[in-house]
């Protein structure tokens, strides 16, 4: 019950007025409240406070205001949940997602999607949030003039734009993200049959051209691969973070996540090497990590396949006798052999039950020994399937921006339409694309918002958020799923199909109609009706997963790569380093900079939040003499960047990463313009690896030489504190009770609680948790978590209830990290509690500690006695910027906190208040499983459980039996209700005693 | 040992003994010259009145900017939740301590040097709390439902949680403002009377006389005023060791390593006085110069209070070593690195050791009774002291709190200009109150004077000695 | 010297001090003698409503109509919902369609604007009732509303103050009755006492006595 709860107050807007005319029937029924929570409260304590003057304030009016007419699907008061995709990088991810009297509210994974298997990341999660944003925009205009669609339609109509173009079409260029979806394909199937010249072409930053070039270097067609880590024992990761970034990561994880999870110390656990310059999810959870460059990777794919030929006799398929020989296996220096020898032979051990993965910025020779590999291994058609790309025109290919380039650079190009993506800001640096689009004669864009494309174009509409629009797309592996809208446009806007529509002379079509048309006439279905209505409700088009093709390797043309003997690192005293492009885990690829819950969550690794930094190692950063957060230098291909240094220990050396999607400059995103520094100034083509760029500090007078970072957490050591206990699997099978110091329970004088009903308790599996912080942005959407800005991390008042902290250990020159998801314990014995003067904390019968925040004074003393620092304070009024359309993307479940009161997590308890009345009112006791907390729900892994310790037969019951559970300072006698699982590991023998190469 | 140190202890037994009112001044003479400062304005006085005025000034506004926009204005974050607010009021209420300790205390102990200073000391205890009892209101998130933390049948038939240290707290520190305001005025009212009398103009004799409440020094009312005194006294002594104790629980109830101590209570209510001996001294010393009190206030009286300073100094260290001590003793990871780590070598070492210096080694000045007789000196040394008595509680409150269990929570705490001027603005106001206070009230004990020259006058002659 | 004070100063003296300790007690007993008149709880306070003779009293105790026929999603939802424009028209289109007084639902229906109802029961924003799970066991509509059946024009029944609240979450049994008789205004136990009948529904029902904080503050 928040106060934009109150259609009354938000009727006031023009703003709102507009929203509401496109969104609600009229009115909704709504417990409105026509004041905000603070004034609510100054009125209180003013009529109190200020004795007699209190009654002359007047009781304040509230209008409720019910429906002209019932929809017949809503009751309000409940929530609905509807099935739809998002398109993220051109392949769809399964969603549910809840909606609150007609407002989306909350994005989650949809069960029944393979990409998806119920979780959600944190772009999909953030996305509601960007459907809500205020600076989206609303305009369509040619310059700056007013654009009305119809005389949009016209001037594109066939019959207009034949003037220019003329009847085939030359000199029209379309530039699209990559894109999966069936209808769009048809769609543009349908132009090139109406303009034969037309020119098509596809470009999204982060979609690897690699995968569809090795592809066709591998077996003449752009094959990809689609890995099942559940049959996989071991697994070698070239830099890939399929854990976390990889197209299909939430699947993968899940999968992967199967084989990792023990119940118990006799179980089975899979094995994982990463070979990797940047510390990333899949590394921080890698039993082996090889720290080498981005550029060296090729070198230790090359060694792992020679020494499987060589002394396994394993070749890949129809290997010419003759290449063998090429394979001469080359020392090394380093101990890079050594590591690629150790893996070969577990892989060699595991034929048919592994899995060799190359990461999507690998350069194509990577991709192809990879598929050798896997080849070699016999993986084939056992944990690697491959399909045909489910691209509506495959990737780049042909029709890439370089093609685009080139023949603008010909003046072939006279009218561009670029539909979506943001190419005047994310092409390469050495296309110089801005310009050249700048001074095409007709170039029209279709964008969420102004900007910087939408600076260049002469014309430009809107365009329409997923949460709004029809469309179709499919998942990573093929599948097929609808992306159905959830609420009528906030602003206004079209689809790319409309504008293909447009162009194609049906300026009338609904996208809608056209969309059931085109699968109707593909669907083999007697009740179409039938079959659509059962797609929309499970979001998925049943069977339509690709079907996989049983690849042929083309020898000709591979032994140039097979002889390629090993690259040499630079040596040590040459300044030159290689920079490695990487997706951002926050902004992806500049799409989301204008998120404020992304730009605040932190990084996995670095934990910095609102910049993006050039990650490099320790020694790399005493050789170029900076230290974190001094300004560098970088310079390539006489192109600059300055940007600030982040030291992360585990990176490789001579090696500085740097995450795409910052330094945004268009006024139409004020969020994400001016944050981090812009690496497409140094981004090349068709590369994500430079292998020589010069770094040195930034000492220009007038430059800044130092850059406030904003890192959620300043210290990396556990200081030998029992925090995160681990163990290799080995030794847990010898003492399986090794955490036995860490659990139980503890003297205490307090008498203890009467505990009635369910034992509310969560168990957090850290061998499972990548750090990926899906967690955090579902809590922060489900409870209504403001965000501080980068002045307020800087000054460590995040409000996050839900973090991971990060620890480094082991060698300093090659440490491991450990990621602890930390949230309120709910101690049994909780230290919060008694110190409370005004018990705004207490504890409930079902174990809960309780947050009452309109009892809270605001003493903060709760804080201080609370030894896990979960608690947050509303150190300034946080919801006072909120937007009205922002504050529509509010749980109306969860009270909106005021200024000057402490909060934390609450177990979801708005969830366990709403299963039990739902279980009550149904007459049955609420079973395990009947819901979980918004944390639990989102993981990818399922590393968090939670239910009740009241139920034996609970899956929290069960996991908080294991041997190795245990309870985070314990020994302080808190006794909490979050249990965690000590982190396993499975390392190698072989590899063991020469742990760090 | 308090009371030995009026008489003269074995130590000092060869030097002569100072006199505690040198010459006999007759009370005509006392009430001439202890009266004119009230009927008369240096333009001194007006200069500091005006500085301290304007800093008054500046600390409402802040006040008012805080309450506003919210204490994030502060400096404070998590886990540092505690700075500035309850630095200062940790140490105003500390400065409050010496005041109740002379007049009841020593009252009690029947120390007759106290005459001659317990108006000031009381008073200065009254400015000190007003400026403590700031702070606790302040710093909550929502000040406005203040009243929360007391205890009465709401409308939503909830209590305060008396496990909690806090509404004591509140209470505490009310019972104590109370009792020393009532003690205070008690012993004010005969010397109002005496204004009363003496007052130039009709006007002033009605103000004093109202306050004066009648009075005629009559035997009756003399009786009446003793017993009332005394019984005030003998209520406000135990409430020296109470309310700091009850401050300290504020702490010591918390598992926080640093703060989760047993010694907190007896080294809270030592270093109170501690540091309140120091404000005294750093009031009385220019009053005794400006207005010539020399004979009144004399050499007797800085070397005793010296002694006091000496004395709970050295209480002080002692609690130090404890600490740290059982933190060592202790085993426990989390005191061991709090103590004996974070405090003397983390981010705040140079306030740690600047500690250190001024709370261990100024009080060792008082073992020479030269310097424990020399105005300048204690002058000096009572700054430097309240200096360190600050740092103190900035080193309990912050390094507990920055550093605690588990690292990834760590952050560093630094104040802002608010946290500053509010700081300063408070010391502006203590000026300003004591600035009113000199100027319109009898700041000396005029009858507890009179009646102790009597005493001396009478002992002399049964002894027969020349001046003591 | 003349004297300072008249003598019957003495007597004003005397009266300022009585006055001041009266004050120190009065005062905050006043206040909280204040906050719970019905003036602060606006506990039978009305307020005009936009078809000022709409009476509760002709639909409830005249027509027979059961509170659920317009607020429909008593039992499923946290609100109890509020009828549509289009609810009175089954009965409305055969009597009174006409008059003035039915003008604002005609306009409603033709403008699709809602009908702007006034609030009378209002609960701060940080309270979470939910009409369906205490209807479901067993409190009546009249407990919290009053005699609806009444009212012509609509008014807040009780305090709703929080104390008043746990009042019914202290001891349900001092309020419960049969599921089947929730609606019914004026409703009193059959045969026994209401308390030996409500602890049998307490039992039946499995009521708990929900006093934890969550329970209505989230």
């Amino acid at each position: 019950m928040t106060h934009w709860r109150s259609l009354e107050e938000l009727a006031g807007s023009a703003e709102f007025r507009e929203a509401l005319a496109h969104e609600f029937p009229p009115g909704a029924d709504e417990p409105a409240s026509g004041m905000s929570r603070r004034s609510f409260v100054q009125l209180l304590g003013a009529s109190i406070a200020l004795s007699g003057l209190g009654g002359c304030l007047e009781r304040p009016r509230e209008r409720i205001l019910p429906y002209v007419s019932n929809p017949p699907e809503l009751t309000p008061g409940l929530a609905q949940y509807y099935a739809t995709s998002m398109v993220l990088g051109g392949y769809a991810t399964g969603l549910l997602v809840e909606s609150h009297a007609g407002r989306p509210t909350k994005v989650e994974g949809n069960p029944d999607h393979p990409a998806s298997l119920g979780a959600a990341g944190v772009f999909e999660q953030a996305s509601v949030l960007q459907l809500y944003d205020p600076h989206r925009a609303r305009r369509p205009r040619r310059a700056s003039k007013e654009l009305s669609w119809p005389e949009f339609t016209s001037a594109v109509s066939p019959a207009k734009l034949r003037r220019y173009v003329g009847d085939r079409g030359a000199g029209l260029h379309f530039l699209l993200e990559p894109t999966s979806s069936p209808f769009v394909g048809d769609l543009l199937v349908r132009l090139r049959a109406l303009y034969p010249a037309v020119g098509i072409h596809f470009y999204g930053p982060l979609t690897s051209p690699m995968l569809t070039a090795a592809g066709t270097m591998a077996f003449g067609r752009a094959l990809q691969p689609v890995y099942d880590f559940r049959s996989a024992d071991v697994v070698l990761a070239l830099d890939a973070d399929f854990l976390a970034s990889m197209p299909f990561h939430l699947r993968y994880a899940h999968d992967f996540a199967e084989r990792r999870r023990i119940t118990g110390p006799s179980d089975p656990m899979n094995r994982l090497y990463a070979a990797e310059p940047v510390f990333s999810p899949t590394g921080s959870l890698a039993d082996h990590r090889l720290r080498t460059t981005g550029t060296s990777i090729s070198e230790v794919a090359w060694l792992v396949l020679a020494e499987l030929v060589q002394n396994h006799g394993l070749s890949p398929e129809g290997m010419p006798a003759g290449m063998r020989s090429l394979l001469g296996t080359v020392e090394t220096d380093d101990g890079r052999l050594r590591w690629s020898r150790a893996v070969a032979a577990d892989l060699a051990a595991h034929r048919g039950r592994s899995v060799v993965i190359a990461g999507e910025r690998q350069p194509v020779e990577v991709q192809v020994i990879a598929h050798l590999l896997n080849s070699a291994l016999g993986n084939w058609g056992k944990t690697v399937r491959y399909i045909d790309s489910p691209f509506a025109a495959p990737g780049n290919d042909g029709g890439g921006l370089g093609p685009l380039m080139d023949a603008s650079a010909a003046g072939q190009v006279t009218t561009l339409a670029v539909l979506e993506g943001n190419p005047c800001y994310n092409a390469p640096a050495d296309l110089d694309f801005s310009s050249r689009f700048s001074k095409l004669y007709l170039t029209l864009y279709l964008g969420l918002y102004e900007n910087e494309t939408a600076a260049e174009a002469k014309m430009f509409i809107p365009a329409l958020h997923y949460l709004e629009s029809w469309g179709d797309a499919r998942a990573y592996d093929g599948t097929a799923s609808l992306v159905q809208p959830l609420i009528s446009p906030l602003y206004g806007g079209r689809t790319p199909a409309d504008v293909l529509l447009a162009f194609l002379g049906e300026p009338d079509a609904q996208v809608h109609q056209q969309l059931r048309q085109f699968w109707q006439q593909r669907v083999a279905s007697a009740d179409f009706e039938h079959f659509w209505d059962t797609a929309l409700q499970r979001g998925v088009l049943p069977d339509t997963s690709a079907p996989s093709v049983t690849p042929t390797l083309k020898w000709n043309g591979l032994d140039q790569l097979l002889t390629r003997s090993p690259a040499g690192r630079p040596p040590a005293n040459e300044p030159a380093v290689e920079l490695v492009f990487l997706p951002d885990p926050k902004v992806y690829d500049g799409t989301f900079a204008g998120s404020p819950w992304l730009q605040e969550l932190p990084h996995p690794i670095t934990k910095l939040t609102w910049d993006n930094a050039a990650m490099l190692s320790p020694g790399t950063a005493a050789r170029i003499g900076v230290g974190s957060g001094d300004m560098l230098l970088l310079e390539a291909d006489r192109r600059t960047l300055r940007v600030p240094a982040l030291i992360v220990p585990g990176h490789a050396d001579d090696s500085i990463a740097l995450n795409l999607g910052y330094g945004r400059w268009a006024d139409g995103e004020p969020v994400a313009r001016g944050v981090g520094f812009n690496a497409y100034r140094l981004l090349p083509s068709m590369r994500y690896i430079l292998p020589a760029v010069s770094a040195t500090q930034a000492l220009h007078s007038g430059i800044p030489r130092r850059h406030d970072l904003a890192v959620t957490q300043t210290h990396w050591a556990m200081e030998g504190r029992p925090l995160v206990l681990q163990a290799a699997l080995e030794d847990y099978r010898h003492h399986p009770d090794f955490t036995r110091g860490d659990k139980g329970r503890t003297l205490s004088l307090y008498e203890p609680h009467k505990y009635t009903g369910n034992q509310w308790a969560m168990v957090i599996d850290q061998s499972l948790c990548t750090g990926c912080g899906g967690c955090v942005v579902a809590c922060q959407a489900e409870n209504n978590i403001p965000v501080v800005g980068k002045e307020g991390v800087l000054n460590s008042r995040e409000m996050h209830w839900l973090r991971i902290d990060r620890y480094f250990s082991g060698p300093a020159d090659d440490p491991e990290v450990v990621a602890q998801p930390m949230l309120c314990q709910h101690c049994e014995k909780a230290p919060c509690e008694y110190v409370c003067p005004v018990s705004a904390t207490k504890h409930s019968p079902d174990g809960l500690n309780e947050m009452v925040y309109n009892r809270c004074v605001g003493t903060r003393f709760c804080s201080n006695n609370c030894p896990y620092k979960v608690r947050r304070f509303n150190w300034f009024d946080y919801n006072a910027e909120v937007s009205e359309t922002e504050a529509m993307a509010k749980n109306p479940d969860v009270t909106v906190r005021a200024r000057g009161v402490m909060e934390k997590c609450s177990f979801c308890v708005q969830r366990i208040r709403a299963s039990e009345i739902e279980a009550q009112i149904a007459g049955h006791p609420v079973r395990d499983g009947q819901f979980t907390t918004a944390c639990a729900q989102a993981c990818p892994t399922k590393a968090i459980i939670f239910g009740s310790f009241a139920d034996p037969d609970s899956a929290v019951a069960h996991a908080a039996a294991e041997p190795r559970a245990y309870a985070v300072l314990h020994e302080l006698g808190t006794e909490p209700r979050v249990r965690y699982l000590a982190r396993i590991t499975n390392p190698n023998q072989a590899l063991e005693d020469q742990h760090g190469v | 040992m308090v009371s030995s140190l009026a008489t003269s202890p074995p130590l000092m037994a060869a030097q002569p003994e100072i006199p505690l009112l040198e010459g006999r001044p007759s009370d005509a003479e006392l009430t001439d010259r202890l009266l004119t400062p009230l009927w008369t304005t240096a333009r001194g006085w007006w200069l500091l009145f005006g500085v301290t005025a304007l800093g008054t000034l500046w600390l409402m506004v802040t006040v008012t900017y805080t309450v506003i926009t919210g204490i994030g204005v502060w400096g404070n974050n998590i886990p540092v939740a505690w700075a500035y607010a309850i630095i200062n009021f940790v140490w105003w209420i500390g400065i409050g301590h010496a005041g109740t300790f002379i007049s009841a205390f020593l009252l009690l102990l029947n120390q007759r040097w106290r005459a001659s200073v317990n108006r000031i000391a009381e008073a200065m205890t009254l400015f000190a709390l007003i400026n403590a009892a700031l702070f606790p209101l302040l710093h909550l998130g929502r000040p406005w439902f203040f009243y929360w933390l007391l205890p009465y049948p709401t409308r939503m038939s909830v209590w305060p949680q008396f496990k909690s240290a806090l509404p004591w707290d509140v209470a505490a520190v009310a019972t104590y403002f109370t009792v020393s305001l009532l003690f205070w005025y008690l012993g004010l009212v005969p010397d109002l009377a005496t204004a009363r009398d003496q007052a130039p103009t009709v006007r002033r004799r009605r103000v004093y006389g109202v306050f004066a409440l009648g009075w005629r020094g009559s035997a009756r009312q003399w009786y009446h005023y003793r017993t009332a005194y005394l019984l005030l006294a003998g209520l406000a002594t135990p409430l020296v060791i109470s309310v700091h104790s009850v401050v300290s629980l504020d702490f010591s109830i918390s598992q926080l390593p640093g703060w989760h101590s047993t010694i907190f209570p007896p080294y809270f209510v030592v270093g109170a006085i501690y540091s309140g001996f120091a404000m005294v001294l750093l009031l009385l010393l220019p009053v005794r110069r400006v207005f010539r009190l020399e004979d009144i206030i004399t050499r007797r009286h800085l070397d005793n209070m010296a002694k006091l300073l000496l004395a709970t100094g050295l209480m002080l260290v002692y609690s130090y070593i404890v600490e740290l001590f059982i933190a060592w003793y202790s085993g426990d990871m989390y005191e061991r690195y709090t103590y004996l780590v974070a405090r003397p070598f983390g981010p705040y070492s140079l306030i740690f050791w600047a500690m250190i210096a001024a709370n261990v080694l100024t009080p060792q000045l008082f073992w020479f009774r030269r310097l424990r007789t020399s105005a300048s000196v204690l002058f000096g040394a009572s700054l430097v002291i309240l200096a360190g008595m600050w740092t103190e509680r900035f080193i309990i409150i912050v390094t507990s709190l920055n550093r605690d269990f588990l690292p990834s929570s760590w952050h560093f705490y630094s104040p802002t200009w608010v946290d500053w001027s509010i700081l300063l603005g408070t010391v502006s106001l203590f000026g300003l109150l004591f600035l009113l206070f000199i100027r319109f009230l009898p700041f000396v004990a005029l009858h507890e004077m009179k009646q102790l020259r009597y005493g001396l006058v009478q002992g002399e002659s049964s002894r027969g000695v020349a001046a003591v | 010297m003349a004297a300072l004070f008249s003598p019957h100063s003495n007597v004003v003296a005397r009266r300022v001090v009585v006055l001041a300790v009266l004050a120190v007690v009065g005062i905050p007993l006043l206040l909280m003698w204040w906050v719970r008149t019905p003036y602060v709880t606006g506990q039978g306070h009305t307020v005009a409503q936009p078809i000022p003779l709409f009476s509760h009293q002709i639909h409830v105790t005249g027509l027979q109509i059961d509170c659920r026929y317009c607020h429909y999603a008593v039992e499923r939802a946290a609100t109890a919902g509020m009828p549509s424009s289009e609810t009175c028209i089954p009965c409305h289109s055969q009597v009174w369609r006409t008059g003035p007084f039915f003008a604002p639902v005609r306009a409603s229906l033709t403008s699709k604007a809602p009908i702007p109802w006034q609030r009378i029961n209002r609960l701060p924003d940080y309270v979470f009732f939910n009409h369906a799970i205490h209807v479901n066991k067993g409190v009546g509509c009249e407990t919290c509303h009053g005699r609806v059946d009444q009212m012509a024009q609509i008014r807040q029944a009780v305090p709703l103050t929080m104390s008043w609240c746990l009042d019914c979450h202290n001891q349900p049994e001092r309020y419960l009755r049969p599921v089947d008789q929730v609606t019914v205004m004026g409703w009193h136990p059959s045969q026994g006492s209401q308390l030996s009948q409500g602890r049998e529904l307490k039992r039946r029902y499995h009521v708990r006595e929900l006093t934890t904080c969550t329970a209505c503050h989230r």
